[in-house]
């Protein structure tokens, strides 16, 4: 690996070591990522439009670069959250905004990952009503005692079946020519829905919250502007394998239910893409693999909403403080589980119309915190040297006007649709 | 009274109503308790900043605007003076440390007073949520305040006064503050350690290094290992050494040994002769050990000495020298024979000989002692020091009470993790919810309810609900029991020390266990048989009651496999022990459990009949 170049003052012998270390946080990401509006928007994608969707794949993998780039050297280099950037430097009232913003995006993430739970148990004949208040009370304890860091490792062991669909991808067959030539050249079609999936797409890539996971790995680890090469390594290994995972999803989908003509509504449907690897287990291992990648994201997800709100406005926060001494960092956390678990828990609610309503509202609020975003890293008072180059900041607007462009054309061929 | 959040962005108007521009900050003079104002700066036409003294120009000031007393050809522009502090830049939006409150905030809005009718001074920051709703909006306070006051609970104001202020991003160590001015550095270090931890780790750093050496030692001493070790990798190398010698040898001793190798070394290196070698000697001695928890700071005197040379030779001593509790008295082979008490130098003459009103009975420790037994002979004996001496009774160093108190807590919280209750820092214990306390006391109610959903739902297709339901109403006692089973292994571990050579050995303690789970599981199995020559006869019902013996005859095995298990739990506890790690109790019912679980499982599984676990 190319880590110890241009560091004079690493001995070769610690870098690989360094580069183990500072792994980890970007691959967390990645696979949280592949979360259950991750799984829902892919198989969508795939199911309803074959390979068209198969372009956005790299182009998402290099913004995500972008952005977990950006946020890991703002941590680097200031040694602050997010959150308390964005307060120190917008003021009270657009943080507010900011927050807001964050608060909405999240909890509609973690109602998407309580309906993954949902679903995935179904798989196994769990009804809702009895899974829910279960998994709800263990993440709410989880979040709490912020000990969710000691069953990380297993639950991402868990969501790693969703390597399967490498497997899978390769065992159908598909044409391969045709798939590579869908990833170079963008396709569009008329329908809303395409619009709509490439919003929830964006959203559920590049989600607001693993901005903010990402900086806040880097500042809890104290790491410093020397640290960068290593943060930047496990930034793009982390977005790699994500999108190599997204892209077999499509792939998968795409060459099995989109062949099929099979429209996904269910965790069922989105199961039998795992067909010709498993066979009849196809159920059981796509449900075990959603259930665990939507229960690692879930517990992690209250915890960075209620910690950056609390950052920005100063109340104490950590899962060493008690109700007395952080009530509104607890209250946070409780009510968000509460919300998502009483809403997935509603009978006869559409658990993947949630997941992909909830990447939608990620997609259209993630410009938002990437303008503070811009606002903070080209600010060279805060991050001197390192701060944005023009080209980066140029990307980074990309993503904004582009999402921004999507979103106007999804509601206005909604409108037309209608 | 006014605030800042309503004086930024207002016009900035000339004595001829002239717009120059719009407010931006003010400046205040920082040797006062309530700062006065002393600068206004405004960003003109083109976003040019501007600064002009207050005194001077402004004429009147409000909410809506800042009227200047000359016209704008007439303003001189000035420059920030070294000791003033900007208020927008250096303290709004940033993190304070509150130095009477002891925490670390946020500040929403400053709260400013006009004294006269040009002059305004600083009252304080305000870090309550009234800040936040009136940066927001002015109206949103109003609305909140009055929603407030309807249900009794008027949101109060917090301000911060200056005074109380310590402004951790920003140095202000070259800034003369007023002599009332309480910073970190006038804080008692326990304090100024609890505010440490509360930082973002990069801040810590910072706020460390504004510290003097001393204020550094003894904060260190008090932070939590692992935080200290992280603070002094980011201290320079001359620095690091610097505030070790600075320690108490065995504050140092205990930090030095959370460092890595070479860094210990290289610091060690680089300290003084004298207090590397005290340190190094601790560092000798293991984890767990008087040794270790000793300080080398003791005073010892000839046995002949007068209480006139004791006298002397205390108030020749250092002032970071350990608080003295005892003069200990040394033969002429350097052994020791007798303590003296501060009180008996008070009260005795100056020519007194020392070894007539010394104690020659003296609790002694040797340095491989165990912690907890000096501790626990420091309690006994109500002793304020204990002195550790070599083989030969060299005196070697003491245990002071403050360390054995240390240890003992320790000890305490070690114990009761074990014994299951979890972590209970006196901070974290009491706020713990109800639900969590009860989940943590039944939590085999949590274990059946998830073991019920399971088995629901796995045999689903294949067996009826109610056989199901049946089956698990025995799957309490199974769960119960191998909870019984950890607490059984807990006490024997707390009771018993392995080094004890009177207590059970292991094969002892493994016969005893499986004999009781054999007893818990006939019992079980009583019921079982009880049951089916008394109601098998009903050929109706058969089938469930198949169920529920299927159900009993689980938990009996499940008991039994429990119990034969414990000899394992006991050895892991030792093993780790002997590790000095720290093992959960909690953890230990929860692996249990699990077991249980899946014995109870399996058994019932195969008796109503095999296949339903494979779907």
């Amino acid at each position: 690996m190319a880590g110890g170049k241009g560091e004079p003052t690493a001995r070769p012998k610690l870098t690989l070591r360094r580069v183990l270390a500072a792994m980890g946080p970007g691959m967390v990401a990645a696979l949280a990522g592949a979360d259950a509006g991750g799984v829902a928007t892919y198989s969508n994608a795939g199911a309803l439009f074959g390979f068209a969707q198969l372009w956005t794949v790299p182009v998402m993998c290099f913004l995500l670069i972008v952005a977990q780039e950006t946020a890991a050297r703002m941590g680097c280099v200031t040694g602050k959250g997010f959150a308390s950037l964005i307060r120190e430097q917008f003021g009270v009232r657009l943080s507010a905004l900011a927050m807001l913003a964050l608060l909405v995006s999240n909890t509609t993430v973690t109602l998407s990952e309580f309906a993954g739970i949902a679903s995935a148990l179904g798989l196994f004949g769990v009804p809702a009503y009895l899974s829910i208040p279960i998994a709800a009370f263990a993440i709410w304890l989880l979040a709490m005692s912020g000990s969710y860091r000691r069953i990380e490792k297993i639950l991402l062991a868990i969501s790693c079946i969703f390597v399967t669909y490498v497997i899978a991808g390769v065992l159908v067959g598909p044409d391969w020519g045709a798939a590579l030539h869908a990833t170079l050249i963008p396709r569009f079609t008329e329908d809303p829905r395409y619009f709509s999936l490439l919003v929830a797409n964006v959203g559920t890539t590049i989600a607001p919250w693993m901005i903010f996971l990402a900086q806040s790995n880097v500042v809890e680890k104290n790491a410093r502007e020397e640290d960068l090469p290593y943060q930047r390594i496990d930034t793009v290994t982390g977005a790699v394998v994500a999108s190599a995972i997204s892209w077999f999803i499509i792939l998968t989908t795409g060459a099995v239910l989109h062949g099929a003509g099979v429209n996904v509504e269910g965790a069922e449907d989105a199961a039998r893409a795992l067909a010709p690897l498993a066979g009849d287990y196809a159920e059981i291992l796509f449900g075990a693999g959603l259930a665990g990648a939507s229960f690692l994201a879930a517990c992690v997800l209250p915890g960075i909403t209620a910690n950056a709100i609390c950052e920005a406005f100063g109340w104490e926060r950590g899962s060493d403080r008690t109700w007395s001494e952080a009530p509104t960092y607890r209250i946070l956390i409780t009510a968000i589980v509460v919300i998502s678990a009483g809403i997935v828990i509603i009978p006869d609610v559409d658990l993947f119309g949630i997941m992909m309503i909830a990447q939608v509202i990620n997609g259209l609020l993630l410009p938002v915190l990437l303008v503070f975003m811009i606002g903070i890293a080209s600010d060279k008072h805060i991050m001197g040297v390192y701060a944005n180059g023009r080209i980066w900041n140029a990307l980074t607007w990309c993503i904004v006007i582009a999402v921004i462009i999507f979103t106007v054309l999804m509601f206005i061929l909604q409108a037309m649709g209608l | 009274m006014i605030y800042l959040s309503q004086l930024l962005g207002n016009p900035v108007l000339d004595a001829s109503g002239e717009k120059l521009g719009a407010v931006s900050d003010l400046g205040i003079a920082t040797g006062e308790v309530f700062p006065r104002v002393t600068s206004l700066a405004f960003t003109g036409p083109g976003k040019t900043p501007f600064m002009i003294s207050w005194r001077k120009y402004v004429e009147s000031f409000g909410e809506d605007e800042i009227r200047l007393g000359v016209v704008a050809t007439d303003v001189r522009f000035s420059y920030l003076q070294p000791d003033e502090v900007l208020l927008a830049r250096d303290i709004l939006n940033k993190q304070i440390v509150d130095t009477r409150g002891m925490r670390v905030v946020r500040v929403n809005d400053l709260k400013l007073s006009d004294t006269s009718s040009t002059q305004l001074r600083l009252l304080g920051a305000e870090v309550g949520a009234r800040g936040i709703l009136r940066s927001i909006s002015p109206a949103l306070e109003r609305i909140a305040t009055r929603i407030g006051r309807v249900f009794g609970k008027p949101i109060p104001e917090r301000i911060i006064a200056w005074s109380y202020m310590d402004l951790v991003e920003r140095d202000l160590s070259n800034v003369k503050l007023s002599v009332s001015h309480k910073t970190l550095d006038d804080m008692h270090p326990a304090d100024v350690a609890d505010i440490i931890e509360q930082l973002d780790p990069r801040l810590r750093g910072r706020v460390f290094a504004q510290l003097d050496d001393e204020q550094r030692a003894d904060a260190m001493a008090e932070l939590e290992e692992d935080k200290a070790a992280e603070i002094m990798g980011d201290l320079s190398e001359a620095e690091a050494s610097r505030m070790l010698s600075a320690m108490d040898p065995d504050d140092a001793a205990d930090l030095v040994g959370e460092l890595s190798y070479e860094k210990a070394e290289k610091l060690l290196r680089i300290m003084g002769v004298e207090d590397a070698a005290a340190i190094r000697q601790l560092l000798g001695y293991r984890d767990g050990t008087a040794g270790r928890i000793m300080t080398s700071e003791a005073v010892s005197l000839p046995e002949a000495g007068s209480v006139a040379d004791a006298v002397e030779r205390l108030r020749g001593l250092e002032e970071s020298f350990e608080t003295v509790r005892y003069l200990y008295l040394v033969d002429e082979d350097g052994r020791l024979s007798g303590a003296v008490t501060l009180n008996a130098l008070l009260v005795n003459e100056p020519s007194a000989r020392l070894a007539d009103i010394a104690a020659v009975d003296l609790v002694t420790a040797s340095p491989e002692d165990d912690q907890e037994d000096v501790a626990e002979s420091i309690s006994k004996y109500n002793l304020l020091a204990l002195p550790v001496v070599d083989d030969e009774g060299k005196l070697l160093g003491i245990v002071t009470v403050d360390d054995a108190l240390d240890v003992l807590e320790e000890e305490h919280a070690e114990d009761l993790q074990i014994a299951g209750a979890g972590r209970s820092n006196s901070s974290t214990g009491e706020g713990s919810h109800s639900l969590l306390w009860l989940l943590r006391r039944e939590l085999w109610f949590f274990f059946w309810i998830v073991g019920v959903a399971i088995m629901a739902g796995v045999s689903g297709g294949s067996v009826p609900l109610v056989n199901t339901l049946l089956a698990s109403s025995a799957l309490p006692i199974a769960l119960i029991l191998a909870d019984d089973s950890v607490s059984y292994v807990t006490n024997f571990f707390l009771e018993n020390d392995s080094d004890d050579e009177d207590s059970p050995s292991m094969l002892g303690f493994a016969i005893k266990s499986i004999g009781l789970g054999v007893i818990f599981g006939a019992i079980v199995f009583l019921i079982v048989s009880g049951f089916n020559s008394v109601v098998f006869a009903d050929a109706d019902g058969a089938e469930l009651v198949r169920a529920l013996l299927a159900g009993f005859s689980g938990a009996a095995i499940s008991t039994i496999a429990s119990f034969v298990l414990s000899p394992i739990y006991l050895a892991i506890l030792r093993y780790r022990d002997r590790r000095n790690e720290e093992t959960s109790g909690y953890v230990l019912s929860l692996v249990a459990m699990g077991i249980a679980l899946a014995t109870f499982a399996l058994v019932a599984a195969t008796i109503t009949g095999p296949g339903i676990i494979l779907v």
